[in-house]
Order: C-alpha cells, then sequence, then structure tokens
C-alpha cells in the first residue's frame, strides 16, 4: 500500500506557497533530489500543466494531481502536500484559456515511470476519493499524521 | 454478441486515463457489458487514434478536440477519477452503448 512506502520527505505539511510554480519547484525538487525524477522533471510538470491542467474538485475539496510523461520519472512515486494556503489550479479536462480554477489544498505530485505503475495510480485516486480521508488531510498537522490518515484511509479502502 | 470499443484520453496516455479506462471497464461490468475493449491515449492523438480505432465512444479526463472527432458520442470521465457521479456517468454510457444495438 502506498502508505507503506510513503517516506516523510515526500510529504509535506503545511506546505507553504503562493502560486502553482513553487508547489511544483518545492515537491518535484524533492522528487529529484531522492532520485524518483530526472532533473527534467520538473520543467515538464510546469509545461505539462499549462497544456493538461489536473485541478480536481472532489466534494469541496481542492486537489490536484500534477504529473507528466514517464520519460522524465525513474521509478513511480507519489509525493503529497497539504498546503497552508489554497492555490489556484486550472480543472482537469477544461481548456486553460476558458480559466476555470480549482482552490487547491491537497496536491497528490505523482511521479509515473510507465512499467508497472497502474494498480499505484489506482491506489493514489482511491485515496483522493475517500472524502473522510481527504477530510482529515485538510486539517493535519505534521507529515506523521499525514502518513497516518493515509494509511487508516487505504486500510478502509482495503475493506471495501 | 459485439465487442464495444471505447477510446480512454488524457495528457500522457498512461495516467489518468488507465484509471479511468479501469472504472469504465468495472462499472459496464456490473451494467452487463462485459465485450468491451477500452483503449488508452495521449489526448494530442485522439483524433488520429479514433480515425483508426473507430470507437463507439470516447471518455476523457483531458481536453480533446471536440471538433475534430465528427459524430464519436465523448462524455467527460473526471467522475471516475473523483468517485463522485462515477456511477451515473456510467448508467449514462452503458445507455449509449446499449442504444446503438437498436440502430
Amino acid at each position: 500500500m502506498l502508505w507503506e512506502t510513503l517516506s516523510k520527505e515526500l510529504v509535506f505539511s503545511d506546505l507553504d506557497v503562493s502560486k502553482r510554480d513553487d508547489v511544483f519547484e518545492t515537491m518535484g525538487s524533492k522528487l529529484v533530489g531522492l532520485g524518483y525524477c530526472k532533473s527534467t522533471y520538473i520543467e515538464a510538470l510546469k509545461n505539462r500543466e499549462l497544456i493538461f491542467p489536473t485541478g480536481l474538485d472532489v466534494n469541496g475539496i481542492g486537489v490536484a494531481i500534477p504529473h507528466t510523461d514517464p520519460e522524465h520519472v525513474e521509478k513511480n512515486a507519489v509525493a503529497i502536500a497539504k498546503l497552508k494556503n489554497k492555490v489556484d489550479f486550472i480543472a482537469m479536462a477544461t481548456d486553460p484559456k476558458d480559466n476555470i480554477t480549482v482552490p487547491v489544498s491537497v496536491v497528490f505530485m505523482l511521479a509515473v515511470s510507465g512499467g508497472k505503475h497502474i494498480e499505484f495510480l489506482q491506489r493514489v485516486i482511491l485515496l483522493l476519493q475517500n472524502q473522510q480521508a481527504l477530510s482529515q488531510l485538510v486539517n493535519a498537522s505534521g507529515p506523521e499524521e499525514i502518513i497516518n490518515i493515509i494509511r487508516k484511509g487505504e486500510m478502509e479502502n482495503e475493506n471495501l | 454478441m459485439r465487442i464495444y470499443k471505447i477510446l480512454s484520453a488524457c495528457g500522457t496516455g498512461i495516467a489518468t486515463s488507465t484509471v479511468a479506462a479501469e472504472k469504465c471497464r468495472s462499472l459496464l461490468k456490473e451494467r452487463g457489458i462485459r465485450d468491451i475493449d477500452v483503449i488508452e491515449c495521449k489526448a494530442l492523438e485522439i483524433a488520429s487514434k479514433a480515425e483508426m480505432m473507430n470507437p463507439d465512444c470516447i471518455i476523457y479526463t483531458a481536453e480533446i478536440p471536440l471538433k475534430k472527432l465528427g459524430n464519436i458520442k465523448t462524455f467527460r470521465a473526471l467522475q471516475f477519477i473523483t468517485g463522485i457521479g462515477a456511477e451515473s456517468l456510467a448508467d449514462e454510457i452503458a445507455a449509449y452503448l446499449k442504444s446503438l444495438d437498436n440502430k
């Protein structure tokens, strides 16, 4: 499960940023620094978000799942952040020109390597579909609590 | 029994489209539609893929050029990602696919 592989280094509580690019740089450099992604990942992430945005409104909680092509990734990983202040992302599957935004509180940054990644992706998506876990994440303080919420959320999902 | 062909598109062709495809497959199965072929693709390749594959419908989680897709029925499928409204979207797709048999 995700929580088992989630290191505290990839979990950000109260990430204090004011714009999207800061989100990409702070979380992305961690993924690059820990060897999950190549140095090209951050730029690729920014460019991808401009064309194919990833903001999602999950029953009133703004979630973004930025990701990019597998050639910028070494191995599957997810970095998770709870943002101190909401940051606007463009809504997924809309034309960026229409500027339909979602105020995002939780970011799941995906590093998708293209190999056996479907199960891993489904776990992340199941987690964001877990309303209870998501609303707890928004109020979490500290990486340990975030990992704990994810652990519980995944246990519940497993029992569905 | 015919096999329904569905094209699932997202930005990378390997991320949200695969999750949407899986969800679509299992929800359609629950609705008695078992013979389906769901192919994932990149949003940028959708027009050429659609021409090649001639799908019964398209589901998408990234913006696609709807005007270039002619008469192919399309469904915006964020419900399969957020989970909210997934059942009713599956109802809609299932009803559409079943309606094709009567034509």
